[in-house]
């Protein structure tokens, strides 16, 4: 099965490149269906198109002035002709706290870099396809950091919002270390499938949690 | 009064400390280089002799604008805030105001209470005075007039409160701030009505108060559209002088950086190399300018960390992705760590391929860190023992701390584990651990210098890491004692 993706960039150079190594990563796999440069088009494109996954741009002109999380918010509910909702894959290069936990607030299911390798890339749209999360290295200590996993806080329930599980903590320590999910399945003798459910309830514990980090993050991009 | 003071004057500014009343004769005493008390005294003569003291403090209150924030760099302040001058001529006089300086922001109450009382007092008398000698004042003209100054005085210096509190960056117009302002506010009206019924009732003035009140809302609908066309060109005004500021700054950065950079690289477009690390040392650039923390890097853990990753990074143009999380002050066994980190991600970044990925965390038992490449691999029991990047310069000086470290093979790659507890091992295990480390640091550029040019094979006349020797076999240390390996 292909996956119909929407490409959401101001960088004509940026979509181009991307493009090309995508379909030369994985040929076969991507079908490109639209392409947008700003949050306006960008709606419009994908609520016309309604793709399984939107590769997002994190810093994007139009809207109110908050890019990709516009983007998500002009696009909710939204969903494919097989009835899933429509997935975002956020990809900037902006290295800013505020920048990745707003897009993630707002719902995308992932956050990479654009120096992400399009081998790589080919297998986060895969995952975020599927409806799973994609941490990087970068966003996974993000994670730990706004959770205060580094100052020892460990939920003891893994249902509590505002902070992680120990296994959680171990997944995204893992992941912050450079480890593919299925190393890190290896490494915790899991499978690949327990860790993606490890990082989908991290995700949504990130979206969800009340934690006043999260929210002072957010608020720095006037998000709540 | 006046001196020739080798340094220029500081400016006429109305300091926030040391002041009694508004800080008026103290910023003076200041600009002109005098004693405070004398410029105090000058004033309170004029002022009850003929007024004119009063008028020129009320004045020079209004027009003088209050020394900026403690945070701005006045080179006034200091000078102030020891209550001293600049000029040695008044150093005598400087050192009675000394004594009265520090406690003067706390007894600011008390002199505007005992001025208060003294002014009350001296106008009483000098009331009585002239009333005895045949004057007639007509109370009811002087006591209105008198709550007006009053009620006056209160609003205005709530002007200055929220100045200054602005500059604190906390917002001024705030209870007890807003009380004072009303009550200030009332006393005025007070006295204004007063003055003008004087003593009739208040029926009789009504039309005049309802005439008085509609030409003021008259005058007050005209003037509105002036004030707000006048305070938003103001407004737009500052905006875009910052616009232009900032503008000028980027201009100016970009210039620096961005502009030099490329054209280093259209020089240089032939050597592929060459232009992946400029573009990569440039970017790295810009990004700590946009997102960068100003954390000097000889002070917290987490900065040092990731200048040593950015360092190694840009000796060998090889791209590493750092992660840091959590962050306490840098101390002995983080220098060390972090020593052994770089140590670690040159060879990463020279023995391993990429994707190379270094994790901190600094927890509150401890600091681990793991660097990881996705090369071949090595073992590190068949690495010969006088290859000391590995055994000496990370396992070593680890130890030596009091910290591990830890050399695993991943499946593709290899990953050095780090970990050194918070617990200060004490000056001595450090002492003594002097000596090699710096033995160590010396040895680094020898390395980075001569395989930086080349990516794999190290030049030096050294077995290649593949041929036997084990770890087993140890050959006269170069490192004078040097701890054992692990």
């Amino acid at each position: 099965m292909t996956v119909r993706v929407v490409l959401v960039d101001d960088h004509h150079m940026f979509r181009t490149g991307v493009r090309t190594e995508l379909l030369e990563a994985a040929p076969g796999f991507i079908d490109f269906v639209g392409e947008a440069a700003n949050v306006e088009d960008a709606v419009s494109v994908i609520r016309r198109e309604e793709p399984d996954v939107v590769l997002l741009d994190v810093h994007l002109p139009g809207g109110t002035g908050h890019g990709g999380v516009d983007v998500i918010h002009g696009c909710l509910g939204v969903e494919t002709a097989a009835g899933a909702p429509v997935r975002f894959l956020a990809l900037s290069v902006s290295d800013a706290a505020e920048d990745v936990i707003a897009v993630i607030r707002a719902g995308a299911r992932g956050y990479v870099t654009k120096t992400i390798s399009a081998t790589d890339l080919a297998s986060a749209i895969r995952r975020v396809a599927d409806g799973d999360a994609v941490f990087s290295p970068r966003l996974a200590g993000f994670v730990l950091d706004a959770f205060g996993v580094a100052a020892g806080e460990i939920a003891e329930v893994d249902e509590e919002l505002d902070r992680l599980s120990a296994r959680e903590r171990e997944v995204m320590r893992l992941i912050a270390r450079g480890y593919q999910y299925k190393e890190v399945a290896k490494e915790l003798f899991i499978s690949v499938k327990t860790v993606e459910t490890h990082v989908s309830s991290v995700l949504r514990k990130l979206q969800l949690s009340s934690r006043h980090e999260l929210t002072a993050w957010a608020m720095g991009r006037r998000l709540i | 009064m006046s001196t020739a003071p080798e340094h220029p004057r500081p400016p006429l500014v109305r300091p926030t400390d040391g002041r009694v009343l508004a800080g008026v004769c103290r910023g003076i005493a200041t600009h002109l280089g005098a004693d405070v008390k004398v410029v105090r005294i000058v004033f309170v003569i004029l002022g009850v002799v003929s007024g004119a003291g009063i008028i020129a403090y009320l004045f020079l209150w209004a027009l003088t604008p209050v020394e900026e924030a403690p945070s701005v760099i006045d080179p006034a302040r200091p000078v102030q805030e020891q209550g001293g001058h600049p000029s040695p001529g008044a150093a005598a006089g400087g050192g009675g105001s000394a004594t009265a300086a520090p406690g003067a922001s706390s007894a600011i109450p008390r002199g505007a209470i005992l001025l208060a009382i003294g002014t009350l007092t001296t106008l009483a008398g000098g009331i009585a005075l002239l009333q005895s000698s045949g004057w007639n004042v007509r109370a009811g003209v002087l006591l209105p007039v008198l709550l007006i100054a009053i009620g006056a005085v209160l609003a205005w210096a709530q002007l200055d409160t929220t100045q200054r509190a602005r500059w604190a960056g906390v917002d001024g117009w705030r209870g007890l701030g807003l009380a004072r302002l009303g009550f200030g506010l009332g006393v005025v009206i007070l006295g204004l009505l007063a003055l003008a019924t004087r003593g009739q009732s208040v029926n009789e003035i009504w039309d005049v108060a309802l005439a008085t009140l509609s030409i003021l809302v008259g005058a007050a609908l005209i003037c509105a559209p002036f004030a707000v066309r006048l305070w938003a060109d103001f407004r737009r005004e500052q905006d875009a002088r910052v616009r232009e500021t900032e503008r000028a700054d980027i201009a100016a950065h970009l210039h620096d950086g961005v502009l030099q950079t490329l054209a280093l690289i259209q020089r240089g477009a032939d050597d592929p190399a060459y232009v992946t690390q400029l573009a990569r040392k440039q970017e790295r650039e810009l990004r700590g300018w946009l997102y960068g923390s100003q954390e000097d890097p000889s002070q917290t853990l987490a900065a040092a960390a990731t200048a040593a990753a950015v360092e190694v990074e840009e000796l060998h143009g090889v791209p590493i992705e750092v992660v840091v999380t959590g962050d306490r002050p840098l101390d002995d066994g983080g220098r060390a760590l972090v020593r052994a980190l770089r140590e670690a991600l040159a060879n990463a970044v020279r023995h391993g391929s990429p994707p190379v990925s270094a994790y901190v965390e600094i927890g509150p038992a401890a600091v681990e860190a793991f660097v990881r490449d996705h090369g071949c691999g090595f073992d590190p029991d068949t690495v010969p023992s006088d290859r000391l990047g590995v055994r000496e310069s990370i396992l070593g000086r680890m130890t030596r701390h009091g910290g591990t470290a830890e050399v695993r093979r991943r499946d593709p790659g290899t990953e050095v584990i780090l970990c050194m507890p918070h617990t200060d091992t004490g000056g001595d295990a450090h002492q003594d651990a002097g000596a090699p480390d710096r033995a160590g640091d010396q040895r680094i550029p020898v390395e980075t210098t001569v395989t930086g040019s080349q990516e794999t094979a190290p030049t030096e006349p050294r077995p290649e890491p593949d041929l036997e020797v084990s770890i087993e076999t140890r050959e006269p240390d170069p490192v004078p004692r040097g701890g054992t390996p692990r």
